[in-house]
């Protein structure tokens, strides 16, 4: 009874942090800022999901592997969001102050 | 050389030990099938390991110790505390989003502790590690508290504890 309330509880923390989530990669201005929004998806919703799903199984190979699978998702999370970031970077994708300082710039070249 | 060799043999063991765990693991069976199958892969892996610890000539070691699952613990505790700054900046007013980009200096940083470091940077929502080389990390921030946060040095420094005690 107990472990069912206290796996509900993480479940719908894990669905609020998972919403939260969705409405920052559409509401954050540019790329880098949604990759931020999209990373909360990837760690903390990961964790509290998965945590609330183990509270569920009867604690045998079930809760193993879904533990294993958490682990998995922690270090390939970060990994995906530094190739996206970095591969961004180099392909010449300004940061928003960065954008800002040129769109300056280029104003102040036009008039 | 020989000390090199015993570290090696004791290194390719762990992992034959670790692999062997996870697919029982994993299956959950223990017909004999299944179990020679495991052999046979865990054999396969661990000698594809041997040859690329030779080729590699550098030999990494599990920091799997109490040191490490401690940092875990408080690497959890960053990101739980990051992420609900970041669920407050989703549901403000984005006009009040700030985002910085910043070279951190790292080469006073082990360096096996920069992988953990850069990680976990990018593990921990707000905070995004972009490129890395021999003298800096850029670092892309939501709010310049984050950056702060990260130029006081603590997570820099306990990753860097943690390889000069477990190596």
């Amino acid at each position: 009874m107990i472990l069912d309330t206290l796996s509900a509880i993480l479940l719908i923390c894990g669905a609020f942090f998972s919403v939260t989530g969705a409405v920052g990669l559409f509401k954050f201005p540019d790329f880098f800022t949604r990759v931020h929004a999209a990373s909360v998806t990837d760690s903390v919703v990961t964790l509290l999901i998965v945590a609330g799903l183990m509270l569920r199984t009867n604690f045998d190979l079930v809760t193993v592997k879904l533990f294993i699978m958490a682990v998995f998702l922690l270090l390939t999370g970060p990994t995906a969001s530094h190739a996206l970031a970095k591969s961004a970077r180099h392909g010449g994708l300004l940061t928003l102050p960065e954008s800002k300082a040129s769109d300056e710039q280029s104003k102040e070249r036009g008039s | 050389m020989s000390t090199h060799n015993n570290r090696s043999i004791i290194h390719i063991a762990i992992w034959g030990l670790v692999l062997a765990i996870f697919w029982v693991l994993l299956s959950g069976y223990f017909t004999p099938l299944l179990l020679s199958l495991g052999a046979l892969s865990v054999v396969l892996v661990v000698a594809l390991l041997w040859k690329m610890d030779s080729i590699d000539g550098q030999v990494p070691l599990l920091p799997l110790n109490l040191k490490f699952l401690r940092y875990d613990i408080w690497l959890l505790g960053q990101i739980f505390k990051s992420s609900i700054q970041v669920t407050k900046l989703v549901w403000s007013n984005t006009t009040t989003l700030q985002p910085v980009m910043v070279k951190l200096p790292i080469d006073h940083i082990p360096l096996k502790a920069r992988v953990l470091y850069a990680n976990s940077i990018t593990l921990t929502p707000g905070t995004l590690s972009i490129d890395i080389d021999d003298e800096h990390l850029s670092v892309h921030a939501l709010q310049n508290h984050s950056i702060m946060e990260l130029a006081s040095g603590d997570m820099a420094r306990r990753a860097s504890t943690l390889v000069k005690d477990g190596a």
